[in-house]
C-alpha cells in the first residue's frame, strides 16, 4: 500500500449543517454541573460519578483483560485517576469519553507491567473463565475453540498496542461500543470529517502491523 | 486505497447501503478489496473486545467506599511518585546514589593522603627522601627501594659480625 495515500486529506464531505447538529455543547449538560461539583471537591458528586460509571468502566476493562482478579483492582484505579485528574478536565469530550480513555490506558498500563502479553491470557484466564464467558455470553461464537479466540484476542491487543491512546479509544469507542461516526463526533467534540480520517488512518496502522507481524513470525 | 472506498470506508465497512459507486470500483479493484476484506477482519477481531452484558452484575458491593480508600492511601500525585513508581525514576536514583558513593570515596581517599603527607612532614625521623616518598609517587618508590636495599645490606653485615664474634670467643 502506498504511504503517501494515507496523508491525503479526505474531501470535505460534512457540511456545516451537519457539523452543526453534530456539535454538543459539553459545558452546559447535566454532566457538566456534575464535573464542577466534583472539582468544586463535593465528595456526593464524585460518589455519584462512580456509581454512575461504574458498571461501564468494568465491562470495559474485562472486555479487555477479561481477569476478573485485576479488572476491580483496575477500576479502581480509574477512580482514583478520575478522582486526581478531574481539575483537568476541560468539557472538550463528554465525561464518560474521558474515562473511557483513562480506561483503556490503564488497562494497557497494565498489560505493558506484565510484559509477558502472551501469556497474560494463558495464565490468568483459566478453561473455566472460557466456558463461563461462554455460557454467559451469547455473542460468543462457540464454533470456534476457546485457544483459537485467545490468540486472536491477543493478536488484537498487540496490534492496538500500536497505535496511540486516542486512537485506540477512538476505535474501541467504535467497535466495541457501537458507536456511530455522528455519535463519536458528539462525544468527542471533534467533526464527523475528522472522525472518519482519523478511524481510516488507525485501521490503515492496524492493517500495516498485522503485516510487519506476519513478516516477522 | 483509492479514493471512492477511501470516501466512504466507514460505509463500506458497515456493509449498509454503499454507494454504487463503491461497490463497482471494490468488484473491479483488488487492491481495494484485499485491504477492505482485512479491515473487515480486524473489525470483527475488535469485536471480541466486548464483555459480556450481564458482567456488570458481577461487580462486589460497596465499591465506592474501596475507591476511596485507595484515593486516601495514594494521596495526590506528587513528582517524588515519578522517580518512586517508574523502572526510568527507580534507574535515576540508583545511579545517583552510585556517582555520590564515587565521589565520596575520592574525596575521602584523596582527604587521607593529604593527611599522610602532612604527618610526613612533621615526623623528625623519617629522613629527606622519605618525605619526598610520602608527597610524590614516582620518585618516592624508586627512594624506598633504595633505602630498603641499603637496610637490608647493614643488617646482614650486622648478623655476620656477630657471628664472626661468636666463634672468636
Amino acid at each position: 500500500m502506498d504511504a503517501s495515500i494515507t496523508t491525503l486529506p479526505f474531501p470535505e464531505v460534512v457540511g456545516e449543517g451537519t457539523r452543526a447538529r453534530t456539535r454538543v455543547d459539553h459545558k452546559t449538560s447535566e454532566e457538566a454541573a456534575l464535573v464542577r461539583r466534583v472539582q468544586a471537591q463535593d465528595e456526593m458528586a464524585f460518589r455519584e460519578v462512580v456509581e454512575r460509571y461504574q458498571s461501564k468502566v468494568f465491562s470495559i476493562i474485562f472486555g479487555i483483560l477479561r481477569n476478573r482478579n485485576d479488572a476491580e483492582d483496575i477500576a479502581q484505579q480509574v477512580f482514583a485517576k478520575v478522582y486526581f485528574s478531574i481539575k483537568n478536565f476541560d468539557f472538550r469530550s463528554s465525561l464518560l469519553t474521558w474515562i473511557y480513555k483513562i480506561t483503556v490506558n490503564e488497562c494497557y498500563d497494565y498489560l505493558r507491567k506484565k510484559r509477558v502479553r502472551k501469556l497474560v491470557y494463558e495464565s490468568d484466564f483459566s478453561q473455566e473463565d472460557a466456558q463461563r464467558m461462554e455460557a454467559s455470553d451469547p455473542a460468543v461464537d462457540t464454533s470456534v475453540p476457546a485457544d483459537t479466540r485467545l490468540a486472536q484476542r491477543d493478536l488484537i491487543l498487540k496490534l492496538l498496542s500500536k497505535v496511540s491512546a486516542e486512537e485506540r479509544s477512538l476505535i474501541l469507542l467504535k467497535e466495541v461500543e457501537g458507536h456511530s461516526v455522528q455519535e463519536l463526533a458528539g462525544m468527542t467534540g471533534l467533526n464527523e470529517n475528522t472522525i472518519k480520517v482519523k478511524l481510516f488512518r488507525t485501521r490503515q496502522k492496524l492493517l500495516r502491523a498485522a503485516g510487519r507481524l506476519t513478516r516477522t513470525s | 486505497m483509492h479514493r471512492e472506498i477511501r470516501d466512504h470506508i466507514e460505509d463500506v465497512l458497515r456493509g449498509g447501503d454503499t454507494l454504487q459507486a463503491a461497490r463497482e470500483h471494490l468488484a473491479q479493484c483488488d487492491e481495494c478489496r484485499s485491504e477492505v476484506l482485512g479491515m473487515q477482519e480486524q473489525m470483527e477481531l475488535i469485536r471480541e473486545l466486548r464483555a459480556p452484558e450481564d458482567f456488570a452484575a458481577d461487580l462486589r458491593p460497596n465499591f465506592y467506599a474501596r475507591v476511596m480508600e485507595r484515593i486516601e492511601a495514594e494521596g495526590p500525585i506528587s513528582i517524588w511518585n515519578l522517580f518512586i513508581e517508574s523502572a526510568f525514576g527507580r534507574r535515576i536514583a540508583v545511579a545517583s546514589l552510585a556517582l555520590a558513593l564515587l565521589i565520596g570515596v575520592y574525596v575521602v581517599t584523596s582527604e587521607r593522603s593529604a593527611e599522610d603527607a602532612a604527618i610526613a612532614l612533621q615526623s623528625p625521623q623519617l629522613s629527606t627522601e622519605q618525605i619526598i616518598v610520602a608527597g610524590e609517587d614516582a620518585p618516592a618508590r624508586e627512594i624506598t627501594r633504595v633505602d630498603q636495599s641499603q637496610t637490608d645490606q647493614s643488617s646482614e653485615d650486622a648478623v655476620l659480625a656477630n657471628l664472626v664474634t661468636y666463634r672468636e670467643q
